[in-house]
């Protein structure tokens, strides 16, 4: 009964997430005054993507293939770990959605991705692949600041534990370092949805997305889902610690949750739209400082005990 | 454990004896190294909970005894495993040193190599460890040295200088024990009454004799030098099990001190400090063999912080913490151990077939050794700790171990345990770009010097064979965490009595793999119910913005690294120079990055010895009359001082 939940779970993130796409796409549209595509614009792509033929650079190798299906495998089990339809009373789910199991399937994501960038041979790929490690580099101790203080504070890194304490109240936002650990998480996983001014998925060959500059077809259409899979598991990474809103039915926990996540999906576009665009260092150093100082404040506050 | 013990001996004298015929004695000395390794990893691992004594025959001096307890078998079996793969690797390997060593005499130091980690682990007396320590050091020197070269009698002294620093400080910490204890015998060592300053000192000198010896940071300069000198079987049994030697005998020697929380601290700093900058070093340098190399420091890193955990439950008297401490540790060895040396033997089969360490000239090795290079990624994987593989296994142990010793009230332990995890963190992430890169410059894209890789072919079934059995273990160890970690326990248990052990609250990996497996079948049940286009794919050039694409349009592995090296330039000091002459020639890239600690801490030293050496060898000029000068001055000296004290 779990497995079917966790199935539902990731099959209805799977099918609800490009809608948010599309609302996102159409509302960034409007801010720029153009009418902009339709919102199942992304629907239509991935679709016409999936009947594309392909091609590939003749340097590619096995890791070209088999990448666009492990960077699926991999969102989707980070989306999975995300403790939605299970609680602590799932035994054996309880046993698999732990933080750093979390942190770690993103960090093969960020591997998957960086190898296949290199193994396409593209001059672009490679410097965007050098890119996404750059950004988990001043992203991934940000988070884990935040992280420990909710750890430490809760005492496991297992994630139901963790929800069903915020949500009973036992530990929350009375506790200041928590708060504020919040505010600095909320911007990491902003981060690492992959939007400007960190990325723009529009403009391939110069940033992030350059990786798969040489992906086409259905592998392409694959990856796509993907990186929305991982944008929905980043963010719903912050709901489940930060925002928990759990019900005793399984179903609508999850709709609740997909609102949530969708919520915020379509509300990036609000930093994404207005932000501007930096060099890969001078952006990371001016945003990312901030939230590393912020981060750093709650780890202080929580040493100290309050 | 004495007929091992022997076999080793015999094979080793064997080998040595047949120096006339070095290919004899190459079969004969790395088959029968791989035969006793076997069956001593067999042996260990069936008595891991016995204690076996074994007293030398004869008359020595101070009757040496060797002696074997849960934790000393669990390192023999370390010990022998890793040595089983690795001789059986270089059985066919070292045929790439024929023409530059003698084989007999390598067969010979390989086995002697092996014999003196393995009394190492199981001496019992404070003379018959220096001796045996000693002599390891020595024979893993002159296993450097097999393959001579440029600067390798230089590479040879860093390591052989920092070694002797190291045994310098242990000597003192021993004879200081001994002589608190009344006795050199490691059993009566038990229960040392000094006070906190001497115990202080004490665990200081174990850290700076064992650390310099583990690569522990600031000791680490000494790896990439000697790890790249030796042969990659060599570095690949130094790396993966002569420094946890190292790191066995700090456990067994600190234990023996009355506890205090500090010195889970020291550790918990050191070990973030070794594993950030030796990662760091890992993801800058261009040299694949180094990166690997300095990686090791990085792992030793993780491995403190795990001992860290551990000793600062047992200054807390808390057994939870204590116990999970040193399993993440033990099982942090294991699993480096394995990967490490197969990272190194992965590196040694790139070397001999393409002859360049350099990754700039490398790439596209994929298509010549396919099986070498899946090898390399599962162990890349492993060693970057991603999941379902071994290195995430302990490496999530330690976490857990720091987030349980976070909880406690207390600012320092919160402080140094946050530390902790923000290092391990950050070593992760870099780890993640050090190795993607690693195996991306080497194996894929399209060769960047294609000289390199045209002769370039996969190596025979015997040299695979070890490789695909060590990573086969990296995956088996993964999934099977928690029956390493009931394994682990209970040695630990032997260690920290009184103690109960609950795995409750971890996670498991079968789980894990069993959720990815169910992820993996959706992407194939949507191309299939959408009806994708599976039409054959085209092969075509990169896509190079409509230019014509050339391969050195590719990431270099130094441009791949560009943007961490500049938000680091603070502790990083790297230089660059493009030459240029004339408008139409090629221009000449050259860049070096130093080694910060080398400039600061070792040059200046190195500098003022050579200096004083310098000014002293005036004294020996070889003129006789002088040198009875000297001996009429000292005798002069010696009467006068006679006269005036005694």
């Amino acid at each position: 009964m779990d497995f079917f939940y966790l199935l539902l779970q990731l099959v209805s993130a799977i099918l609800v997430a490009p809608l948010f796409d599309g609302i996102s796409r159409k509302l960034r549209a409007k801010f720029q005054s153009r009418i902009g595509p339709s919102v199942f614009q992304t629907y239509y792509d991935i679709y016409k993507l999936l009947k594309r033929g392909r091609t590939k650079s003749h340097s590619t190798s096995y890791i070209y293939q088999i990448s666009p299906y492990l960077m699926f495998i991999t969102a989707a089990a980070m989306f999975c770990a995300l403790p939605i339809t299970y609680s602590t009373h799932s035994v054996i789910l309880s046993q698999f959605s732990d933080i750093f199991v979390l942190l770690y399937l993103g960090a093969l994501f960020r591997f998957i991705f960086i190898v296949a960038g290199i193994d396409t041979a593209n001059p672009f790929a490679g410097v965007s692949a050098s890119r996404e490690g750059t950004i988990g580099f001043y992203t991934e101790e940000v988070a884990v600041i935040c992280l420990i203080v909710v750890m430490m504070g809760t005492g496991s890194s297992n994630l139901p534990f963790i929800t069903s304490l915020v949500q009973e109240g036992t530990y929350g936002y009375a506790i200041p370092s928590f708060s504020i650990a919040s505010t600095a998480f909320l911007w990491v996983m902003y981060v690492e949805t992959g939007r400007k001014p960190y990325d723009l998925a529009e403009a391939e060959q110069e940033l992030q997305e350059g990786v798969l500059g040489e992906f086409c077809g259905k592998d392409f259409a694959i990856i796509d889902v993907a990186i929305l899979l991982k944008q929905f598991a980043v963010l719903g990474f912050f709901l489940v610690i930060f925002m928990p809103w759990r019900f005793e039915h399984p179903l609508l926990s999850l709709i609740v949750f997909l609102a949530e996540v969708g919520f915020l999906y379509v509300m990036g576009v609000f930093i994404d739209n207005f932000g501007p665009r930096f060099t890969i260092n001078k952006g990371m150093k001016r945003t990312m400082l901030f939230a590393l100082s912020v981060s750093c404040a709650s780890l202080v506050l929580y040493i100290m005990g309050i | 454990m004495q007929t091992i013990y022997t076999l080793f001996l015999l094979t080793s004298l064997l080998s040595i004896l047949l120096y006339k015929k070095p290919l004899l004695a190459q079969k004969l000395g790395f088959g029968l190294a791989c035969v006793i390794s076997l069956y001593a990893a067999i042996f260990f691992f069936s008595n891991l909970k016995e204690t076996l004594i074994w007293e030398l025959p004869g008359n020595f001096i101070s009757a040496p005894v060797f002696r074997l307890d849960s934790l000393g078998m669990l390192f023999s079996f370390l010990v022998s495993l890793i040595a089983f793969a690795v001789s059986l690797y270089s059985f066919e390997y070292v045929k790439f040193y024929e023409k530059k060593a003698n084989l007999a005499v390598f067969a010979s130091l390989f086995n002697a190599f092996i014999l003196s980690m393995l009394l190492v682990i199981a001496s019992d007396n404070v003379f018959s460890f220096m001796l045996l320590w000693e002599l390891m050091t020595l024979i893993s020197a002159l296993l450097i040295l097999i393959n001579d070269g440029k600067g390798a009698a230089k590479n040879v002294m860093i390591y052989l200088g920092i070694a002797q620093i190291g045994a310098f400080c242990l000597m003192v910490a021993l004879l200081i024990m001994a002589s608190f204890a009344g006795g050199f015998e490691f059993s009566a060592f038990d229960e040392l009454n000094i006070g906190f300053g001497m115990s202080m000192t004490l665990f200081s000198l174990l850290l700076i004799g064992f650390g310099s010896k583990a690569g522990m940071f600031p000791f680490h300069v000494w790896l990439p030098l000697a790890y790249c000198q030796s042969p990659s079987n060599a570095s690949a049994l130094m790396s993966g099990v002569m420094i946890k030697v190292a790191l066995f005998a700090f456990i067994k020697f600190s234990l023996f001190l009355p506890q205090f929380v500090q010195f889970g601290y020291i550790l918990l700093f050191f070990g973030a400090l070794s594993c950030v900058f030796g990662i760091i070093y890992a993801l800058i340098s261009n040299d694949y063999k180094a990166s690997i190399a300095y990686s090791s420091c990085e792992n030793v890193g993780i491995i403190f912080l795990g001992l860290g955990g551990a000793f600062y439950g047992l200054g807390t008297n808390s057994p939870m913490i204590a116990l999970l401490g040193f399993i993440a540790a033990l099982f942090h060895i294991l699993n480096h151990a394995i990967f490490k040396s197969l990272l190194f033997m992965l590196s040694g089969n790139v070397y001999t077939a393409t002859k360049t360490r350099d990754m700039d000239a490398l790439g596209g090795l994929h298509k010549k050794m396919p099986i070498t290079s899946i090898i390399f990624f599962i162990a890349a994987l492993s060693i970057c700790a991603l999941p379902p593989l071994n290195g995430f296994a302990s490496e999530w142990v330690i976490y857990k171990t720091m987030v349980t010793g976070g909880i406690e009230e207390g600012v320092v332990s919160r402080f140094f345990f946050a530390l902790a995890i923000i290092a391990l963190s950050i070593t992760g992430a870099m780890a993640i770009m050090a190795f993607s890169k690693i195996y991306g410059a080497i194996f894929l894209g399209i060769a960047r010097d294609t000289k390199s890789i045209e002769e370039a072919k996969e190596v025979s079934f015997m040299m695979l064979l070890p490789l695909g059995l060590l990573a086969s273990f990296c995956v088996g160890i993964g999934i099977f965490m928690n029956d390493v970690v009931g394994i682990l326990s209970k040695i630990v248990l032997t260690l920290i009595p009184q103690t109960n052990v609950s795995t409750y609250g971890f996670i498991s990996m079968p789980i894990i793999l069993m959720v990815m497996f169910l992820c993996a079948i959706l992407p194939f049940v949507f191309l299939y119910l959408l009806k994708a286009n599976n039409k054959e794919v085209r092969i075509t050039d990169p896509w190079a913005c409509g230019f014509l694409y050339n391969k050195s349009m590719q990431i270099g592995s130094n441009a791949f690294t560009g943007d961490i090296r500049k938000a680091l330039s603070f502790i990083l000091k790297y230089e660059s120079e493009i030459k240029l002459d004339g408008y139409f020639s090629k221009a000449v890239y050259t860049h070096k990055t130093h080694d910060f600690f080398w400039d600061k801490l070792y040059e200046p030293v190195i500098h003022s010895i050579m200096l004083i050496a310098d000014k002293i060898g005036i004294f020996q000029n070889g003129r006789t009359n002088l040198y009875a000068g000297y001996i009429l001055i000292y005798l002069c000296l010696i009467l006068i001082f006679g006269y005036y004290y005694i």
